[in-house]
């Protein structure tokens, strides 16, 4: 008889979100896709079980950058679906092997965005000049210093009344909600009726359409690249970060959060805990089986620069570390992005199970990181997006010889670039995959 | 220059508050005659309050069904043809010289049946039209098992568990993902939408709220004869003390006894929480309100729901938390305690002086003046059983028993013990009378 998910351990979870990703509920357009599917993810997978692939696996960087190459640009991922499918699926079929090609990931609908304007985030055309290659994030403290226990006490009133009509004016209604309490009788009654509310709800109805369409052509499109052989590596686990960050980046800002780390450090521990907590038993616990269980998590404020040494041991580290090894005890392969340099912080990270977590470098010293981290866990970068954008395939290749030397033997590396290319040469990620198969093949 | 609020004291407060409530401001009174009885009402009471000697023991009858049976009409009637309302109001007003009165405390059907209210049973809706009462329909409409959710998320427990539970057009709620995190909470809200059958609910809605507005228009215009009329208003809030908030409303009693055996600290962490969102919202509410009252209807503390002990570990703490916190806030809380509190006098003594009025219905209420006289103004206790089989005659000497035990040195005022829906108007003219003949202070 099978065992029950609750009594496998993680090694056996993960084994079984790996068959899932190896054997997709997909119709392969030939058996010759269908054996190249799985040989790319039995590639990944032993990447990350620390044992040799056939040769070094590559995740190209590629990011928005097959909009460009098609002639469109960001705004085109943003509005115009079919358009950006027929671009997507030419520039596959351009490219031939590669280890996984995504659909775009994280692009906001335009249509919904133009609508429900949001403070944090500028778009182009919103914000931003048409042309810009990338959304931009807007800092601020949208939580104040001395709201930690508002927030810890009820999460869900916070977030409905206080965080939403600040991140964007189109929720600014929310704030006539009431607390809990009113629940109780009818008085929500009349506020739920509220002109503004209930027009608020109208719009959001009448978005519903759009916000279905863009799902529908993203699924649509990942299906048809992955019965064309190519695994999808996004959007398969939950996407998380560190605690420190979620506090740091989107609600009390780099200024708010180093001030809080001084001013009040047991409140920002307090309230990293409570994070952890809700976001293991909320999010994590009986995650669902899903296409891939590669978990990107952007790493930000911990960085070599940000932050020293003691506060990186004391703030970031402690709850980052909890949310990896909840993921791994689901069966999950966290895949904390280091953006910046983790120099300084190699022998801290590797402290976590055996060939639990794979960590993604963007500047970080990469032979550094594979005599700490080598025997720990498998690691990926970090072909500079610098020189992806701007300089020559020779170059390209002989930095990927150099990483290849330098962290392939054993198993255990990913080439990838130090972090995905808004508009990257088609020629250099052709140079990438070209140096893997020249360069990363393990000998027998 | 005046001083700040935060620097003054509770009663500083509450003079401020009760100023509030003596000299309102927008109302045009009837003629100088309501205005002077206004104002003689409400000092009545300020002095029952502040156990001080008033002109006379001051007399309150509590509105609701006993308005719409006073004008003939039935239950059934006034809670689904508003039009009604209004001259039932009037008349109760001109038959009873009351010391305070709000509006007739009623609610509407129709607005209950849009939404499908399920905690609550009718005239018209689950009980025959004769009824004169509507029914309270307790149940477990939080598991036990959910106390961490309400504790940790209260919001969320309130929108995806209760709400659902006990408004039928909140049922899709049940299947919506949690708000808890902020992450992709528009995209949550988007998804949420789509649901066919959350448009069906924004329709409930805004139908509900079209009707809600035609009752709470009469609803608001009978509050304000009432002004007009010379009668202070009474309820500037309302409360429930934690406990009940759990047994009446989330665990129901067989839930609530249960969990004082079964998981104590779980239940004393919920009253914890629940005390502090109560108070704030209380004192929100009282703050809009002219007066500083806040009424608060008692059930599961009585002599026999609970052991002493369990009164002191459960009830009392929490509640009296709440209590002192209103009191802080210059209000004036007014417990109806349903029930008998003969063997718990001592505990609840332990207040500010003056800083409550209890009303009790079956508690002894000459072992009430003597452990409470000088301290606390009590209230009480016609009974509805004694309302509904007495005459007018055994009425008015109850009263007068009553008077002569509870009035001495102030402190005192002559009241039902509960809410009344349908007696002899005769019966509750009696009370009025008694106030009036036996209740003069020389």
């Amino acid at each position: 008889m099978e065992k029950e998910w609750a009594d496998l351990n993680w090694e056996e979870k993960r084994e079984k979100r790996f068959q899932r990703w190896l054997s997709p509920d997909v119709k392969f357009i030939s058996p010759e896709a269908e054996k190249l599917y799985k040989e790319r993810v039995t590639r990944f997978t032993k990447a990350i079980k620390l044992e040799e692939p056939d040769r070094v696996p590559v995740m190209l960087p590629t990011g928005n950058s097959p909009a460009y190459w098609g002639g469109g640009n960001l705004r085109t991922l943003m509005y115009d679906y079919p358009k950006t499918r027929e671009i997507w699926i030419k520039y596959m079929e351009a490219f031939g092997d590669m280890d996984v090609y995504d659909a775009p990931a994280f692009v906001p609908s335009g249509k919904i965005s133009e609508v429900i304007r949001s403070r944090m985030m500028k778009l182009p055309g919103l914000g931003l000049p048409d042309d810009a290659p990338m959304y931009q994030f807007v800092e601020g403290e949208y939580m104040k210093a001395d709201e930690y226990d508002l927030m810890m006490m009820d999460p869900t009133d916070y977030n409905l009344r206080v965080m939403l009509p600040r991140s964007s004016p189109f929720f600014e209604p929310f704030q006539r909600l009431l607390p809990f309490r009113s629940l109780m009788d009818s008085s929500w009654v009349s506020i739920l009726a509220n002109p503004e509310i209930h027009n608020m709800f109208q719009v959001m109805m009448g978005l519903t359409e759009e916000h279905n369409k863009m799902i529908a052509a993203n699924m649509e499109l990942n299906g048809y690249i992955q019965t064309h052989g190519y695994p999808t590596l996004l959007g398969g686990g939950p996407l998380l970060g560190a605690p420190f960050d979620n506090f740091g980046d989107a609600l009390r800002g780099t200024h708010g959060i180093f001030l809080d780390m001084y001013r009040q450090p047991e409140k920002v521990h307090e309230a990293m805990d409570w994070y952890v907590k809700l976001t293991v038993e909320g999010t994590i616990k009986n995650f669902p089986m899903t296409a891939n269980p590669i978990c990107l998590m952007p790493l930000h404020k911990g960085d070599d620069t940000f932050m020293s040494d003691k506060q990186f041991a004391e703030f970031y580290w402690p709850p980052l570390r909890a949310i990896l090894v909840a993921l791994v005890n689901e069966g999950l392969v966290p895949m904390p992005f280091a953006e910046g340099r983790y120099n300084r912080r190699l022998k801290e990270i590797a402290d976590t199970p055996r060939s639990g977590v794979m960590w993604w470098f963007d500047q970080t010293d990469m032979k550094e990181a594979k005599r700490v981290l080598g025997d720990v866990c498998c690691i990926m970068g970090n072909v500079p997006t610098s020189t992806i954008a701007t300089g020559t395939p020779d170059q390209i290749r002989d930095n990927c010889r150099r990483l290849i030397e330098d962290c392939a033997p054993g198993g255990g590396y990913i080439l990838g670039g130090g972090a995905s290319v808004d508009n990257g040469k088609f020629e250099n990620f052709k140079a990438m995959m070209d140096a893997a198969k020249e360069y990363g093949v393990y000998k027998k | 220059m005046d001083k700040q609020w935060a620097d003054m004291s509770w009663e500083e407060r509450r003079e401020e508050r009760f100023k509030k409530w003596l000299n309102p401001t927008g109302v045009k009174f009837n003629s100088l005659e309501a205005a002077r009885k206004y104002k003689e009402r409400a000092t009545r009471m300020i002095k029952a309050i502040k156990i001080e000697i008033p002109d006379r023991v001051p007399v309150h009858i509590p509105a609701g069904s006993i308005v719409a049976y006073n004008a003939g009409l039935t239950l059934e009637e006034v809670l689904y043809d508003y039009s009604k309302i209004k001259p039932a109001w009037i008349k109760f007003l001109r038959d009873y010289d009351i010391d305070s009165a709000d509006n007739p405390g009623l609610f509407s059907g129709r607005v209950y049946e849009i939404l499908d209210y399920k905690v609550m049973k009718w005239p018209g809706h689950g009980l025959p039209s004769s009824q004169s009462m509507h029914q309270f329909v307790e149940k477990q409409y939080m598991k036990a098992d959910e106390y961490d959710m309400m504790i940790k998320d209260p919001f969320d427990f309130g929108l995806r568990r209760f709400l659902p539970r006990t408004w039928g057009v909140f049922e899709p709620f049940a299947d919506l993902p949690s708000f808890s995190s902020s992450q992709g909470l528009p995209e949550r809200l988007m998804a949420m939408c789509q649901d066919p059958r959350f448009q069906k609910f924004m329709k409930a809605i805004q139908e509900a709220s079209d009707e809600n507005v035609k009752s709470q228009e009469v609803i608001a215009e009978c509050s304000k004869i009432a002004m007009e009329e010379g009668f202070p208003p009474l309820a500037g809030g309302i409360a429930l003390a934690p406990f009940d908030t759990v047994a009446d409303m989330l665990r129901g009693t067989q839930g609530s006894v249960m969990d004082m055996y079964r998981q104590p600290e779980k239940l004393l962490e919920s009253l914890e929480g629940i005390t502090e969102e109560s108070l704030e919202s209380t004192v929100n509410m009282a703050n809009f309100s002219l007066s500083p009252i806040v009424f608060i209807p008692m059930h599961k503390g009585d002599d026999s729901f609970m052991s002493v002990k369990q009164f002191e570990k459960f009830y009392w703490p929490t509640y009296r938390k709440l209590l002192l916190g209103l009191i802080n806030e210059g209000l004036v809380p007014m417990p109806v305690i349903d029930g008998s509190y003969n063997t718990r006098l001592e505990i609840i003594k332990d207040l500010p002086r003056t800083g409550v009025v209890w009303t009790f219905e079956q508690t002894d209420m000459a072992k009430a003046k003597k452990i409470l006289g000088g301290h606390t103004c009590i209230a009480g206790n016609v009974l509805a059983a004694q309302l509904y089989t007495h005459t007018p005659q055994a009425i008015k000497e109850y009263c007068r028993k009553l008077i002569e035990v509870c009035a001495p040195g102030g402190g005192y005022i002559l009241s039902l013990g509960s809410g009344i829906d349908k007696c002899d108007p005769a019966n509750l003219q009696a009370i009025v009378e008694a106030a009036k003949e036996y209740g003069v202070y020389k």
